[in-house]
This record gives structure tokens, sequence and C-alpha cells, in this order.
């Protein structure tokens, strides 16, 4: 049976200090059960800038067990699947704690994001790259932050068709986009 | 007088025999709570038994107050006492004989330490049984030779101090024994065992032979918040208020522990209610209820606080050591008692 009093207070204060912290939860559904959490990417992380949704749910025994947590937005990182959005942490796993709360849990996710972890790799592809290849890791997840996590802006879209506007093709365009993580004035240098 | 007082010990040795498996079983299934007022309650039984070691020397002081007369019955039971101290030789065994001399069955050098706070006025026989049986479990053998005697038998006493200690701890272990099994659901310690030693907290009492006050005390009145025998365990209303309090809490000194004590369960958010808030389950000084603490007990065993193993657990494994000890001494009383 889920803590809901606790679940309820949990969300109380998250929702006291998001301004600060920028974490945010609310809910999904009525019955407390499915969260979406919040987080914005660390600054001066490919992540920068980008806002992060996490599907949350919370499992009959929270808080004596950890609450299942998967990025809804999708995100380039060793630690996450590039798939299916699956955290590899250890407090959502082995090293929860009923001490820990949504809002302690979304931080450590967040600090995820800032230091990842290629070895002990959730997604090896993303991994070995950057392990091997740090400066194509970093392009990526920008890209993939402008592509995915940007909701203010209005995407890759967008740039897309002004960079066709101008006369490129857009297949270079995409490319080109991709390469520079999203930049739309690297992309434009690239392609002049 | 020897065989009586062969025959008069094993009945609350016997109890005490039983009384490890009572106390395993009452680990098990009692509710939790209940299991920690326990656990205090011998923790802070044990003590009085080293202080009361304390006290064979004090004979002199402690004879004013031992024999421990309620106001009504003050004469009359110390006349019985003395008179029956004339004809026998003084000793701690023998102290019990007449307890379970009187007609009162017996348990009932077991049952009357407890109970007769609340029945003895009935009968005659309660009268001096009682009274002696309080003065005996209230922790002070010696503490009965009243004052004319107290120079002749004095020698002899200090032979049978064991045998006096002895039969005290078992005593004391079979009223807590009995505490648990006839009062289940009690949640106040101090009514479960009132006897008639409360009027004589005398200013000029000494330390030691005050300390043994507390388990006589209480028969007409509770734990006022200032009395100094008070059992920790006892919930504390002004505590609430009077938070922090430093000598609890400096056990960890990590921050969980700095951190003045939650009024909420920091897991299931729920108030802490005064018995949690004494609780202190981890060195870690992290604090929470007792329905999470058997929860996490149950499923992780970890302290939510520092994530280590629950298996240290002060109050419990305090408890049971003393315990523990309490049986061994006990047990090698036993076995002395087969032998003669």
């Amino acid at each position: 049976m889920i803590d809901f009093a606790r679940v309820q207070k949990e969300l109380v204060e998250c929702s006291k200090d998001s301004e600060g912290s920028g974490i945010k939860v609310s809910q999904k559904s009525d019955d407390l059960v499915q969260l979406i959490g919040t987080i914005p990417g660390p600054i001066g992380t490919p992540y920068d800038g980008g806002t992060f949704q996490i599907d949350i749910t919370l499992p009959e025994g929270y808080p004596f067990e950890p609450p299942k947590m998967q990025f809804k937005t999708k995100v380039w990182h060793p630690n996450i699947s590039s798939q299916s959005g699956a955290i590899c942490l250890d407090i959502l796993k082995d090293q929860w704690s009923p001490a820990l709360t949504l809002k302690t849990a979304l931080l450590s996710v967040q600090a995820l994001l800032s230091a990842p972890q290629p070895d002990d790799p959730q997604d090896a592809v993303v991994a070995q790259q950057y392990l091997k290849d740090y400066q194509t890791f970093v392009s990526t997840a920008r890209y993939w932050t402008e592509s995915f996590a940007k909701t203010s802006t209005r995407g890759i879209e967008d740039k897309v068709q002004k960079l066709v506007e101008m006369g490129f093709p857009e297949a270079q365009v995409r490319n080109i986009l991709e390469a520079v993580g999203g930049d739309e004035n690297l992309a434009l240098e690239r392609l002049l | 007088m020897v065989s009586d007082s062969i025959s008069a010990v094993p009945i609350p040795s016997a109890a005490n025999t039983k009384n490890p498996g009572k106390k395993k079983r009452t680990n098990r299934s009692a509710k939790l709570k209940q299991y920690k007022i326990d656990a205090r309650r011998e923790q802070w039984l044990s003590q009085g038994v080293v202080k009361s070691k304390g006290c064979k020397d004090g004979v002199d002081d402690d004879v004013v107050h031992a024999p421990p007369p309620s106001v009504n019955h003050g004469k009359h039971s110390l006349e019985p006492l003395n008179t029956r101290r004339e004809g026998e030789e003084d000793d701690g065994l023998i102290h019990h004989d007449s307890d379970s001399e009187s007609p009162t069955n017996c348990p009932a050098g077991v049952l009357c330490g407890n109970d007769s706070g609340t029945n003895f006025t009935g009968s005659s026989s309660g009268g001096s049984s009682s009274s002696s049986s309080s003065s005996s479990s209230g922790g002070c053998c010696s503490g009965n030779i009243t004052e004319e005697e107290g120079e002749e038998e004095e020698e002899e006493g200090e032979d049978d101090d064991d045998g006096c200690l002895d039969d005290w701890e078992a005593m004391a272990d079979a009223l807590a024994a009995d505490d648990k099994h006839e009062n289940p659901c009690s949640d106040s310690p101090p009514v479960v065992l009132p006897r008639e030693g409360s009027n004589l907290e005398s200013p000029n009492s000494k330390p030691e032979s005050s300390r043994l006050v507390p388990w006589g005390s209480g028969s007409s009145r509770a734990w006022r918040a200032d009395d100094a025998f008070r059992p920790q365990s006892l919930p504390n209303l002004s505590k609430q208020h009077s938070m922090p309090n430093p000598d609890r809490r400096c056990v960890g000194g990590v921050p969980w522990a700095r951190v003045s004590t939650p009024s909420s369960c920091p897991i299931c958010c729920e108030d802490l209610d005064l018995t949690d808030t004494s609780f202190l389950p981890c060195f870690c000084g992290f604090r929470l209820c007792l329905f999470c603490h058997k929860r996490i007990l149950e499923e992780d065993g970890r302290c939510p606080g520092c994530r280590k193993p629950y298996e240290c657990e002060p109050v419990e494994t305090e408890a049971s050591v003393h315990g523990g000890s309490l049986t061994l001494r006990l047990a090698r009383s036993c076995s002395m008692i087969e032998r003669s």
C-alpha cells in the first residue's frame, strides 16, 4: 500500500521550492501512482537548457521500495537508455533508502546528467562513444537536447526549415545540424 | 528453617526459568511498542540490581526507610516484621519464606510483590507478607534489619549477602516476567508495579537506596516529570516542548542526530508519538517511528539514514545483554538452591 500521506506531502514540499531547484513533480493521474518529474539540464553540460521529463511510477511498497523512473524525454547519455529512457542509477535500485524522496531522487538523476558513469552503462553505444569519441558524444547529446528537451524553442524542425529556405539541401542541413548539436549559427557556418 | 528456604525459593526461580522463553515469545509476537517498553524496563531494572549492591553498605541508613510501610499501615506492618525477626535469624532467603508461608498461594512471592499495593489491605496475612515482600523486592534485603537487631546480625547478614542478592535478582526478574505476563497491553510501567513505598521518598535518603524507591513508589500517583527515578521510556509530555534534549541525542554525532528530533516520522510522515521520540534504533541517530522501523526490519533491514544493517540496536541489545547477564546470574543461584 502506497503511503499517500507521504506522497502528498512530498508533492507539496516539492512545489514549494520548485523555483529554486527547478525540479517539479506533478500528478499524471488522480491516484498518485503515476507522476511526472521535470528536471532542468545541468548548466555547463550538453543538456544545458533542456527540460527533461521523467515518468515516475510509485510501486506498492513506496517509500520502502524505490520509485520507478524513466526518461520520457529522449536523452543521449551513457547511463540512460536512448531507446527506452531507462535509468541506471543505484539509488533507484539497491541503494534506495526510504529516507530519500522523489525530489532527492530527481536531484540524483540531475546529478547523473552532469557526471556520466560510462563504466557502468545503460546504453552501450552511447558509453562507447563517450569513451572513444567524446567530442561526438557531446555534439550528439547537445543535438538531442536541442531536438527533444527544448520545449520552449520550437525545436529542430524550425531550424531545418529556416536553413532550407536559405537554399541548402534538407538532408545536408539535417546532418550538419545534428553534427553541431543543433546550433543554428554553427550549422550555418559549416554550410557556408 | 532451612527447609523453608529451600521450599520457598524455587517459586520465584521457577518463574525465572520460564522467563527467557517468555521473553523471546514476547519479543516475536508482541507489538513493537510494548516490546520496547519491556526492554527499557528490564534494562532499568537491571540497573536497579547493580545499585542494590551498593545498598548493602548503607545498612544503617537504609533502616530508616527500608521497611517501607505506607502511612496507614506503618505501625502494623513494622510490628510483625520485628517480632518475626526476633525469632529468626535475619537472612534474605528466610525473608522470603515469610512471604510464601503466608496463606496467599504463590507465585505469591512474585504476585504479592506486584499487587500488594492494590490488594494487601484486605487480609491480615497480606499485611505482613506485603510489607516484607515490598521491602525485599524493593531491592534492599539488608535494609530489613531493624535498628535494634542490626548490630547483632550484621555478621550473619554479611555472610548471606550473596544469597540475598541472588534472591533479590530472582525477585526482580520474576517481577519483570510477571509484568509482561499479566499486563501485556499495559502502556504505563509505573502502574504495573505499585507498592507501598511511595511515601518514603524522604529528602535525606541516600542516593543508592533512593534509587530503589521508584519500584516501590507510585502506588497512588503517576510519575511526575521531575521525578529523578522516572524511567526514561515513559512518555514525557513536557519533552515535546523542551526539545531539543541534548542528553538523548548526542549518541551518533551524525547530522541526523544533531538536527532536533523530528516531530514526524521522515518515512511515513506520521507524527512521532512519545515512545517514538525516545526510540533511537541506529547509532547514526536517524529516527523513525516504530512501525516504519518494524517494516524495514522485515524487508531491507538497513537504516534509512546510513544504509547500515540494523543489527546493532542500542536499546534492544543493551536490554538483552542485561537480561542475559541477569539470567546467567539467576541460573547460578538456582543451581545453588538445587544443590542445597
